[in-house]
């Protein structure tokens, strides 16, 4: 009955066809645009946009947070997923969801929360007044730092998330035999768990450093005009100088490193010990 | 028990700087003086009520919940037959078709918004509104496929096929059979659907024009010019709204199943 | 001369550009129960789809009641079909499930309510009309897919493995069953079926098929006692064949000499039809297996491995042991196939 491959073919046409034109033909033409200069097929473009020291700079920040966001993430998922997976079935049930709760949140709220924190008035700085560290309000939004905790409280439930869901098939015997025959806790997650949950791992890492690569609100609200990371630059590019070449310039290199950390990590997911 | 307590400290950081900045903004919407403050100058419900007030987030919040809702609906329209086909048939270039379906999930979306900017809205005249829904439709569609597949998986072909011997068209044996066994997966899928359209940001940043913004993109203009606790009232309620609609969701679906 | 109840002519059936079944011919009666027999891949799922409507013939016709319905659709053609895996509707009740096809029908909901509750009396489900199947045993289930089907009241019944998800007991249960409600109702029945035992025990007739052909049609007496084939001999439990060319019977490791005149072709002995202890022929026990009121041997012979089985009370052999066998005239099936 269902050996119509016409039939099913009709059925799933009108889904692609959608995506098709309405997404990836503008997409396409916006980022075949980056290679386009005085009318000829050329890379000018990119090496002019390179030769920029502040592009330069916006670059390696973003790389540079978006690989610091990733790695913090793994070692608080890592603490964080081991303790949920080891809780009674009900009590895990409830703190999953509290870790995945934000997910279902607007990024605006959950950004704009920093801003009473780490304000000129807030919270951080009222404790650092109070305890006479400094007489006046420090800088920490609109740094870097604050750019780094945004995207870290953003991002920090899908490494949970992808942690937890491969440390549920870890043998629980593995870890009991590993202290028996004398490992010590490094060893046993070197060994043991770092191994068997390498797949997650790669799961939750491609998603948080893509994740904060791609990330606009945060470095807009918390980063401002003094951190700027790519996607911050590439709505300064349009909105305010209208220089739609640099901006399909830095379309192009944000899809180019989303597609590479993914195809990166699976071959190292995959790849043999 | 030290490795006890050891994981409840654990476990109990990690949820305060998850949860914690919720509620301090919740607690900064109830701020009784002018700023954004926390701890609050006084306590009052002024900046909850003021929310309502404001007619640009009036008017923001109907087109995001219009976005929102019938963006979902016409991405499950689009996705369900797909998934539904791509579950029962051997269908030509399925891998390609499953590729071209979940792209919208890869590339960013900033991109998608300045791509259909330019190549949509300026030069054919498409409406801004119009490319707003082709956009969150767009991004809506590979979740709807994902999670309706999944819930698909398990639905043996073998009863539509009952269902036609016992008399039903191929359509209604669909209707009869099939539909009721994935509702939960369409409705799970409708719930993410609506919550990641109407909390998107960077596929709007472009898309928008006079009168027309989504409500995420007109709390970004609005704090531009002030700070005043309204935005932390409005965020509160839309953390609230979020978190209900999951919660229901999940108490009578188990919605977490399906995702 | 009546015409048959039911017409496969020149029927070829393919899936794409593979053609699982070439050009059958088949035809039987009303109230007949069929057999199709073969091993997994023969085409008898694949013949019982077409019947029902599932798949589309390539070419051939397909004639029910003197009528041709190979251009009729599955739902307009009325017969039932009880899929292995009984395919019931897991959101509807079981009194739901036997009504799906009555509601579709859009009979008044009085004639409904009486047609589903006489349904589930029939197979004795009529008090658990409100459970939901994942509710019901195995055996349950699979009455209720046959109450869904017969009230439908079809003019064939067809049947996928209708036995093989049971264990034993129910086995036999639900083979009295299926007997019982043919025997009341009259309805033609096809059933497909791996197992040559289900076959024997069940049907009128067998229709044993091989890589989309038919191999042999007839009654289970003659299948059993008289397999026309090679093939059909292997499947029915003929263990022990080898080709015959003048007297000399050739097997896989070599020959040996017949102490009987036979014409060239096969000769074919069941496991019990060897003789263990006297004979003119010399084997080494291979194995031995002990089954409760026989004795089962694998016997290495001079022209190969010969099964025998022979009744636990007769004297015993061991692994290793050498004894005299033979092969009785009295129990030889003679095939004419060559090779």
């Amino acid at each position: 009955m269902f050996q119509n491959r016409k039939e099913g073919f009709a059925l799933a046409l009108p889904a692609a066809l959608f995506i098709g034109i309405l997404f990836l033909l503008p997409v396409g033409i916006l980022l075949s645009e980056a290679f386009q200069l005085d009318g000829g097929w050329s890379l000018q473009g990119y090496i002019d946009f390179i030769s920029k020291p502040l592009n330069q700079t916006v670059f390696l920040r973003t790389l540079k947070l978006g690989f610091l966001v990733a790695a913090v993430s793994a070692v608080i998922g890592y603490a964080s997923a081991f303790c949920i997976v080891n809780l009674d079935p009900k009590s895990r049930g409830r703190i999953f969801g509290m870790v995945v709760l934000p997910l279902m949140i607007s990024p605006v709220a959950r950004t704009y929360a920093w801003i009473v924190i780490l304000g000129r008035t807030g919270i951080v700085n009222d404790a650092i007044i109070g305890l006479g560290l400094s007489d006046t309000p420090i800088r920490i939004l609109f740094t870097e730092t604050a750019v780094f905790l945004g995207l870290l409280q953003l991002f920090l439930p899908l490494m949970i998330i992808s942690l937890v869901s491969s440390m549920e098939n870890l043998p629980r015997d593995a870890i009991s035999a590993a202290r028996v025959l004398g490992a010590n806790w490094l060893q046993v997650f070197t060994k043991i768990i770092l191994p068997l949950t390498k797949e997650g791992l790669v799961m939750g890492g491609t998603l948080v450093f893509t994740g904060s690569l791609t990330a606009y609100i945060t470095p807009a609200i918390l980063g401002g005009a003094k951190v700027l990371m790519l996607e911050t630059l590439l709505y300064q590019k349009v909105s305010v100088s209208n220089d739609y070449v640099s901006a399909s310039i830095i379309a192009t290199i944000l899809i180019a490193m989303c597609f590479g950390t993914n195809l990166l990590l699976k071959r190292i997911a995959t790849a043999r010990e | 028990m030290t490795e006890k307590w050891t994981s409840r400290l654990i476990l109990g950081l990690t949820l305060i700087f998850l949860i914690g900045p919720f509620l301090i903004i919740i607690i900064a919407g109830l701020s009784a003086g002018q700023s954004l403050a926390f701890p609050p100058d006084g306590i009052s419900l002024k900046w909850y009520l003021k929310v309502f007030e404001i007619e640009s987030f009036r008017d923001s919040f109907i087109l995001s919940m219009a976005l929102a809702i019938f963006g979902t609906l016409i991405a499950l329209a689009l996705g369900v037959p797909a998934a539904y086909a791509l579950n029962r048939y051997e269908i030509p270039y399925a891998e390609t078709i499953k590729t071209i379906v979940a792209a919208p999930i890869i590339v960013p979306g900033i991109i998608v918004g300045l791509a259909l900017l330019r190549y949509l809205v300026l030069p054919i005249g498409l409406t801004v509104t119009l490319a707003l829904f082709f956009a969150h439709t767009a991004l809506v569609l590979p979740y709807a496929v994902r999670v309706v597949s999944s819930s698909m998986t398990n639905l043996r072909s073998d009863m539509e096929e009952a269902a036609v011997l016992l008399g039903c068209t191929r359509l209604s044996a669909f209707f009869k059979v099939v539909l009721p066994n994935i509702k939960g997966g369409v409705l799970a899928a409708f719930i993410l659907g609506f919550v990641t359209s109407f909390n998107q940001v960077p596929v709007s940043l472009f898309l928008s024009g006079p009168g027309v913004r989504t409500l995420p993109i007109d709390m970004l203009a609005y704090m531009e010019i002030t700070y005043d606790p309204s935005v932390a009232a409005l965020s509160a309620l839309l953390a609230f709204l979020s978190v209900g609609i999951v919660f229901l969701a999940e108490k009578f679906l188990g919605f977490s199943r399906y995702v | 001369m009546s015409s048959p109840y039911i017409l496969l002519k020149d029927l070829t059936l393919a899936y794409g550009d593979m053609v699982a079944v070439p050009k059958l011919n088949f035809s039987c009666d009303k109230g007949e129960l069929i057999a199709l027999l073969g091993p997994s891949g023969c085409g008898k799922t694949t013949t019982m789809r077409s019947i029902a409507g599932l798949l589309a013939p390539q070419s051939g016709q397909i004639y029910i009641d003197g009528k041709d319905v190979t251009n009729v659709p599955a739902n307009k053609r009325e017969i039932g079909l009880m899929f292995q895996s009984y395919a019931l509707f897991p959101h509807l009740s079981g009194f739901e499930n036997v009504a799906f096809g009555l509601r579709i029908k859009k009979l008044p909901e009085a004639e409904i309510v009486e047609k589903t509750n006489k349904g589930l009396d029939t197979v004795g489900l009529l008090h658990l009309a409100n459970r939901k199947p994942s509710e019901m045993s195995g055996g349950q289930q699979q009455r209720l897919a046959l109450a869904r089907s017969m009230v439908m009241e079809p003019k064939v019944l067809l049947l996928d493995e209708p036995l093989s998800n049971l264990d034993a007991r129910l086995r036999l249960e639900m083979r009295a069953e299926l007997q019982r409600v043919q025997r009341e109702t009259g309805i033609t029945m096809i059933f497909v079926t791996h197992d040559q035992s289900e076959a024997l025990a069940l049907a009128d007739r067998i229709v044993l098929m091989k890589d989309g052909l038919i191999e042999q049609i007839g009654t289970p007496d003659e299948l059993y006692n008289k397999p026309t084939s090679v093939f059909a001999a292997d499947f029915l439990g003929f263990e022990n064949i080898f080709e015959v060319s003048n007297n000399v019977i050739i097997g896989d490791a070599g020959k040996m000499s017949l102490d009987f005149k036979s014409e060239s072709g096969h000769l074919a002995w069941r496991p019990s039809g060897v003789k263990i202890g006297q004979g003119k022929y010399k084997a080494v026990v291979k194995s031995v297996a002990f089954a409760g009121e026989r004795r089962e041997y694998v016997l290495d012979a001079e022209i190969g491995v010969i099964m025998a089985d022979v009744s636990a009370q007769k004297k015993s052999y061991k692994i290793g042991e050498s004894l005299a066998f033979d092969l009785p005239k009295s129990e030889a099936h003679f095939i004419e196939q060559a090779s």
